[in-house]
């Protein structure tokens, strides 16, 4: 009985005798956040880190805290896990941040540690994938719904001249994104081209290798299926991989959000035919100068626009901060981008 | 019998014991966590750092009885998975209170510890072959339920408490559920014969048999235990999260694994303590936590983690080799006699 007491209070009583929230003692580089002339702290946090997709978000993250003088915190799931993001959130929260900025995989699951942030006085936004509206003050949406979804759509319909099966590979069937973005894509469907049939769906969990086998599986499955419609940006190169070692480059054709970076040789051999999406640097960027607006009360609730170095003026509609309208990157136009 | 040396030498066993070597290395995370950490060395952090120790310690608690006996269990991570999912399935399909549900859920625990503890026992199919079966077939299982894409949301919040709420607004929910488990299984371990005779099962199965310990009941027990602790464990997550997905829990076994190991239980079975295992666990939370209030990236501490392990069976490895060597002399002087 001792030998445990012992070990219980010790283990315990390292952290627990320790003083409570004593400020520590500066010693130059002491950040104590929220203090009024200090630097600001902004934490950024993808839905997960070896994501090409978020790689690019953080590097314009970067160049605006370089920029507005900010301090950024960046640290995300290795994979996408819901559960984990909760943690690193909780751990800012104890750390002391100024503003949270978060990329969510699960709407809800999200939401209960991000109001406890915001309880402890931490201003709270989201990009690239939203939480419920009560846990944050703004959204930075890099493009409606719509605005993707028929641009995938279009350019689908466009490929294959009006009529055909298609597949999509997703990321994840509960990211709120994702699942907003289908429903979309299933509207336009059904509106604008009804010889146009989706015969399946599959989620890749932001995964290039598992985007390649699921591909594979579908065209297996599905001979008839002439266009993958990628929705992740790891499933584009991962489903035009599938393609090319099937064999079957020119006969299912391959489009999707995704990097022009990730895609540029796949587009130049032919395999991948459209890669649509904003222009993602803009959006760390964008999102990084949201959050140090917010800190610094220069961006209130109500505003209707907001005015960005990079993304020029930018419309508010409600708490969405809208990016802009996608982008189609092609063979004409892949080799000028270089994210 | 009390002479000074032999005051001594119980110092030195003491101080030569598995668990201060560990208490150092924690004390020494703690210290430097505490110059490089924002807010590390808080009242708040510390509780903040025990509530996300609760799922993997439960685990590995019930993995020490399991690891003293000699075996293993590689499928409580995805135990814990599949009855997060069942608990949802329950609660939200079945349209069950979920108080029923999570005794249901407790049972579901119970079975699946059943099937492992069957297989080894009655089957005596290697503990490592049978819960590899068993990591698949459970994570399998939980993804077939929820068909890979089903996520429960939306639970009570008198249930969401027991994972996000603080007893006066200072200890966390599930610190107490934990605090009672620990003391139950340090008890049955070192307080009972139960515990010892997972000790000479793990020492020698076939002399604990001839001893006459009923060995199969014995090992069943603690598969049996492991079993139930996933599934509250299971609970205590989706409590936390606030959701039911079928990847909860994923790798948690190979956590609480390093965190017996590392807490000095031998991976052959027979020796090891509870407390150990506290600290092991204790020593990897406070990695975790520190290393992300001092701004460094989460990926360090799975290089951190390993190297720590390494690091700190080497050194237990040498001590022993250094006590033995001092213990030596002592032995020798009777040898000349008794040799012809």
């Amino acid at each position: 009985m001792k030998s445990f007491a012992l070990a219980l209070v010790f283990s315990l009583g390292l952290f627990a005798g320790c003083k409570p929230s004593a400020p520590s003692a500066s010693n130059g580089t002491a950040d104590t956040p929220s203090a009024p002339g200090k630097q600001l702290t902004i934490a950024f946090m993808p839905k997960s880190k070896g994501n090409g997709y978020f790689i690019a978000c953080r590097a314009g993250a970067e160049q605006a805290a370089k920029d507005l003088n900010v301090k950024l915190l960046y640290d995300g799931p290795t994979e996408t896990d819901p559960a984990k993001q909760n943690e690193i959130v909780e751990t800012w929260i104890t750390r002391g941040v100024d503003v949270i900025a978060a990329a969510c995989e699960n709407r809800e699951g999200i939401s209960t540690a991000l109001r406890k942030a915001q309880a402890k006085g931490i201003k709270v936004i989201t990009y690239d994938a939203d939480a419920l509206p009560d846990a944050r003050s703004f959204f930075v949406n890099q493009a409606t719904p719509e605005g993707i979804a028929n641009a995938l759509m279009d350019e689908a319909a466009r490929l294959l001249g009006g009529s055909g099966d298609y597949a999509i590979i997703t990321a994840s069937l509960t990211a709120g994104n994702m699942i907003e973005w289908q429903k979309a894509i299933e509207k336009r469907n059904a509106e604008k081209y009804p010889n146009m049939k989706r015969v399946a769906l599959r989620p890749c969990d932001d995964l290039r290798e598992k985007a390649f086998a699921e591909a594979t599986a579908i065209m297996n499955a599905n001979p008839s299926v002439k266009l993958l419609m990628n929705i992740c940006t790891p499933a584009v190169p991962g489903a035009a991989e599938a393609v090319k070692q099937a064999g079957k480059a020119g006969l299912v054709k391959v489009i999707g959000l995704g990097l022009p970076s990730e895609n540029r040789s796949f587009v130049k051999e032919g395999i991948t035919d459209t890669v649509i999406l904003w222009k993602v640097q803009d959006l760390g960027y964008l999102t990084i100068e949201v959050a140090a607006a917010l800190a610094r009360g220069e961006l209130k609730a109500g505003a209707t626009s907001f005015k960005s170095k990079r993304a020029g003026d930018v419309e508010i509609q409600g708490d969405n901060i809208l990016l802009g309208t996608p982008f189609i990157f092609n063979k004409s136009n892949i080799d000028q981008f270089d994210f | 019998m009390r002479t000074p040396d032999s005051k001594s030498s119980a110092w030195k066993a003491v101080l030569f014991r598995f668990e201060t070597l560990l208490l150092v290395v924690l004390a020494m995370e703690c210290l430097i966590f505490t110059r490089t950490g924002t807010n590390f060395a808080t009242q708040g952090n510390a509780l903040e750092i025990l509530k996300f120790s609760v799922e993997i310690g439960l685990l590995a608690l019930v993995m020490t009885p399991v690891i003293l006996t000699g075996g293993i269990d590689l499928s409580v991570g995805s135990l814990l998975g599949l009855c997060a999912v069942c608990f949802g399935k329950f609660w939200r399909d079945a349209g069950m209170e979920w108080p029923l549900a999570a005794v249901l859920t407790l049972g579901i625990g119970a079975l699946a510890g059943g099937v492992n503890a069957l297989l080894i026992t009655r089957l005596r199919l290697p503990p490592l072959i049978v819960t590899l079966g068993s990591f698949s077939l459970f994570r399998g299982l939980a993804e077939a339920i929820t068909k890979g894409t089903d996520n429960f949301t939306g639970f009570p919040p008198d249930f969401l408490a027991f994972g996000q709420g603080y007893y006066g607004g200072i200890i966390p929910a599930q610190v107490p559920v934990f605090a009672v488990v620990a003391l139950a299984v340090w008890l049955l371990v070192h307080r009972t014969t139960f515990g010892r005779s997972f000790r000479a099962i793990g020492f020698a199965p076939e002399g604990a048999r001839y001893a006459g310990l009923p060995v199969e009941r014995r090992i069943a027990l603690a598969y049996i235990l492991s079993g139930v602790v996933a599934a509250l464990a299971a609970m205590i997550y989706v409590a936390r999260v606030g959701q039911a997905k079928a990847d909860a829990g994923t790798g948690y076994e190979l956590l609480a694994i390093t965190a017996v190991v590392l807490g000095g239980t031998s991976i052959f079975g027979g020796i090891g303590t509870v407390q150990g295992t506290l600290l092991g666990v204790a020593t990897l939370a406070v990695l975790k936590n520190g290393l992300q209030l001092s701004d460094q990236p989460s990926e360090l501490a799975g290089i951190l983690t390993g190297a720590l392990l390494l690091l700190v069976l080497a050194g237990e490895a040498a001590l022993k080799k250094f006590s033995a060597r001092r213990a030596r002399p002592a032995i020798l002087p009777a040898k000349p006699n008794s040799t012809p």
